[in-house]
């Protein structure tokens, strides 16, 4: 039926032979995109997520410490902190081939995971500071005892850049070979719509925390889609355009599921993270303090890389340049690379931009 | 070029179109006049374009169609979508409306706060009539665990504080010595 369908377009008058086989070609692409919703809808795959090969080193209460298999050719360990609550981890190492863990395990990177883990209402009087000061540091020694190394590299992402921030100006026993601020607010006057929604005089922190305890990850989920509404719109368009691709599909339904697990906040965490980085901005004004001891980044001290993504509207370049002027090295770079917050680190932009840029930094480093 | 029908549908389509633009410009700029930074014309003139070129093909075609129609087609919702996405971005970041997402907040604060307490005294209550642990204990009784973990982790970091110090003890210096 479908050849009976062309030979009678093709007796149709002023039909380029080109033209045909490109009618042809998106006759045949419709087609794929019925099968492929249809699936979608009928019969939904689990997407494989997380693949790279991994161990656990260490936990405690809900967050772990993972270990990825890779051959360990470069001497310097890394340690990976992402942001606690918002996401899930899996994003960094979301499917094959389109993985920043596969990527620099590859590479030979000995790469460790900070998993904060999803945290419940028992964990409400959780606060910044002691994930800075009590869980980052145990998790960051247990990494350095297991790789056998005597110094390690430290990559902070979103908001594991001022967390690991803090912890590395507070803990000068750690011996910090190399630092990296990957799409991490550290200028908080510079945070875009979420300074501005957060801003004190409009929003109350201490009744929102003491009204509902915790954060719901409904609620932390609401303020993502604000920031962006037209989000799921051009997703959902972009699905439509690209469904006739099985490639496409396939990543699609992982970041899908990533992106519709939201995670809530502790309590106490969400209160000290709104009041002192974006209601008081006293990481860049040096005025916090962590566990007893002032969080000052001139305490940086070792090589550093901040990276920023040109159209993130989470952690604008902005907020993340900054840290160039604070830190106490030479040897700093920043680099501004295309993307936004999330695609700076996965899919395809960032195997070509993000990925070669940082691996390549480090490894002349480690 | 008015003789067509096509093209004067589209001329129409298209004054219509400028007349809500227009409109909506009128509107933005009441109030509180952000006029150089609220500039929907500006937003909408490159998909409008695009939109106006794709549907002057379509009718000035004829009946000749092209799948090139449909990649002008998605490039016309994407700059659409974009558009939009700038003018909301604008009109989020304005300080009128974060003030008026913090009073929505803190009014569905002040209604869900008493409810939400209410609601937990009433399951507290109904719980303890069936002898059934409500989830204020639960909630208890996992924070005591995870202090207690919290505990066992500051012991072994003491253990390992001194078996580090020990073995510095033992280390070739102290032996030569």
């Amino acid at each position: 039926m479908k050849d009976e369908l062309f030979t009678m377009m093709g007796e149709m008058p002023a039909m380029s032979p080109e033209l045909l086989a490109r009618m042809r070609e998106e006759a045949n692409r419709n087609l794929l995109r019925m099968k492929h919703w249809s699936e979608m809808v009928m019969n939904p795959k689990e997407p494989k997520i997380g693949a790279t090969p991994r161990q656990e080193i260490y936990r405690t209460n809900k967050s772990r410490l993972w270990r990825y298999e890779s051959r360990r050719t470069i001497r310097t360990p890394l340690l990976f902190v992402p942001n606690l609550g918002i996401s899930r981890p899996y994003i960094f190492d979301l499917m094959p081939k389109g993985s920043f863990v596969e990527h620099m395990t590859a590479l030979g990177f000995d790469f460790y995971l900070v998993d904060w883990g999803v945290f419940g209402e028992e964990d409400n009087g959780l606060s910044v500071e002691h994930a800075v000061s009590k869980i980052l540091p145990r998790l960051a020694r247990k990494a350095l005892e297991s790789s056998g190394a005597s110094e390690m590299s430290v990559l902070g992402y979103c908001m594991g850049a001022p967390l690991s921030a803090c912890f590395v100006t507070t803990h000068p026993e750690f011996p910090l070979k190399n630092y990296i601020d990957m799409a991490g607010p550290i200028d908080f006057a510079h945070v875009g719509l979420f300074g501005k929604w957060l801003a004190p005089g409009v929003f109350d922190v201490d009744k929102y925390v003491d009204t509902l305890g915790s954060i719901p990850a409904e609620m932390v989920k609401m303020g993502f889609k604000l920031l962006k509404p037209t989000m799921d719109l051009s997703t959902n368009l972009n699905l439509w355009w690209n469904l006739w691709n099985p490639d496409y599909v396939a990543g699609f339904n992982a970041l899908n599921k990533w992106a519709n697990e939201y995670l809530p906040f502790p309590g106490e965490f969400f209160r000290q993270w709104v009041r002192d980085f974006y209601q008081q901005n006293k990481l860049i004004k040096g005025e916090l303090v962590m566990g007893g001891h002032r969080v000052d980044l001139r305490e940086i001290r070792c090589p550093v890389l901040a990276v920023g993504a040109k159209e993130d509207n989470i952690a604008p370049p902005a907020c993340v340049k900054p840290l160039m002027d604070v830190v106490s090295t030479a040897d700093k770079e920043y680099v501004e690379l295309p993307g936004g917050h999330i695609s700076l680190i996965a899919g395809r932009g960032a195997s070509v931009h993000c990925w070669p840029k940082v691996a390549s930094w480090l490894a002349a480093r480690s | 070029m008015a003789d067509n029908p096509s093209q004067q549908l589209l001329d129409m389509w298209k004054r219509q179109v400028e007349e809500g633009t227009q409109a909506w410009l009128r509107m933005m700029g009441q109030g509180q006049a952000p006029a150089s930074a609220m500039d929907p014309q500006a937003f909408w003139r490159p998909f409008m374009d695009q939109g106006m070129a794709a549907w002057s093909k379509v009718m000035t075609q004829g009946t000749t169609p092209s799948p090139d129609l449909m990649a002008q087609w998605k490039q016309f919702l994407d700059q659409w979508i974009a558009a939009w996405s700038r003018v909301l971005e604008q009109a989020m970041g304005t300080d009128a409306f974060a003030q008026l997402m913090g009073k929505q907040l803190e009014g569905f604060l002040n209604v869900s706060g008493p409810v939400k307490k209410a609601a937990e005294q009433q399951i507290e209550v109904g719980l303890a009539g069936l002898g059934v642990p409500s989830r204020a204990q639960v909630t208890a009784l996992a924070r005591h665990v995870a202090q207690v973990e919290e505990k066992i982790d500051a012991l072994e970091d003491k253990v390992d504080r001194v078996l580090r110090r020990l073995g510095d003890a033992g280390s070739p210096r102290t032996e030569r010595a």
